[in-house]
């Protein structure tokens, strides 16, 4: 017993950039290793995120319809949780392939059509955001443990130390 | 007005319940039911029913997953 069900997926601009084409196959790749019957995949958006989601703050939208059995469902979210380049997703049963979607996926995929390039992002990763140029410094292992580097032998002509000693004799 | 009762607020924007589901990527329709600081209002403020209170808290939170709308602002 299959249901139809949409399929939102949120893609890394960088990859996007790099060929919307191939980002997309790799999503319809990965339902149709889980037996779902890809009906139509398509760019919905490309927007600034409400909140940094992996430190990007932009990203696009895939939609996709598609029709599927109950098995194989785990796996598939588990694919997806892996991948890297999906930072969120979402599936949900639906009823019908909304009207008008068929058409607007057709439109993509038509020859001469070509997706426009998502912008740079504005700012970039949330490290830089919150630290600035710190987030850049290398990180240096903590010290907390590690034994004081004694000074003593090269301290120790210079100081007086004698008066002390001194002191304690005398009492 | 009668003495004891309170004034309510106006319901944001009427609902027919027989109308489609609301659907999480309309955010521009979600936006009119939070508040400044991005938390769901109330069924009080938004005058719907307990069964489109339901659907309007689903489609906020799966938008809000989906990064199309802030959990807090």
């Amino acid at each position: 017993m299959g249901y139809t069900y949409e399929g939102m997926f949120l893609l890394d601009n960088q990859v996007v950039r790099a060929d919307w084409n191939r980002a997309k196959g790799a999503i319809v790749e990965t339902l149709a290793k889980h037996g779902a019957k890809v009906l139509t995949a398509r760019r919905w958006d490309e927007r600034k995120l409400a909140y940094s989601i992996k430190g990007k703050n932009r990203g696009t939208y895939l939609l996709a319809y598609f029709d599927l059995g109950g098995d194989g469902v785990n796996e598939m979210r588990r694919d997806f949780d892996l991948d890297e380049n999906v930072l969120r997703y979402l599936m949900l049963r639906v009823d019908a392939v909304p009207a008008g979607e068929v058409e607007k996926a057709a439109e993509e995929s038509a020859e001469g059509f070509s997706v426009p390039p998502p912008p740079p992002e504005e700012a970039q990763s949330f490290e830089r955001l919150a630290f600035g140029d710190l987030a850049d410094r290398p990180i240096q292992e903590p010290t907390r443990h590690a034994p004081e580097p004694e000074e003593a032998p090269a301290d120790a002509p210079a100081e007086p130390a004698v008066p002390e000693t001194a002191g304690v004799e005398e009492s | 007005m009668a003495e004891g009762m309170r004034k309510t607020a106006a319901p944001l924007a009427g609902r027919n319940c027989d109308d489609p589901k609301i659907d999480y990527k309309d955010t521009a329709y979600l936006a009119k039911f939070v508040t400044n600081q991005a938390q769901i209002v109330s069924r009080k403020r938004t005058g719907f029913c307990s069964q489109c209170q339901r659907e309007l808290k689903q489609a906020i939170k799966r938008a809000r997953h989906m990064g199309l709308m802030p959990f807090v602002q």
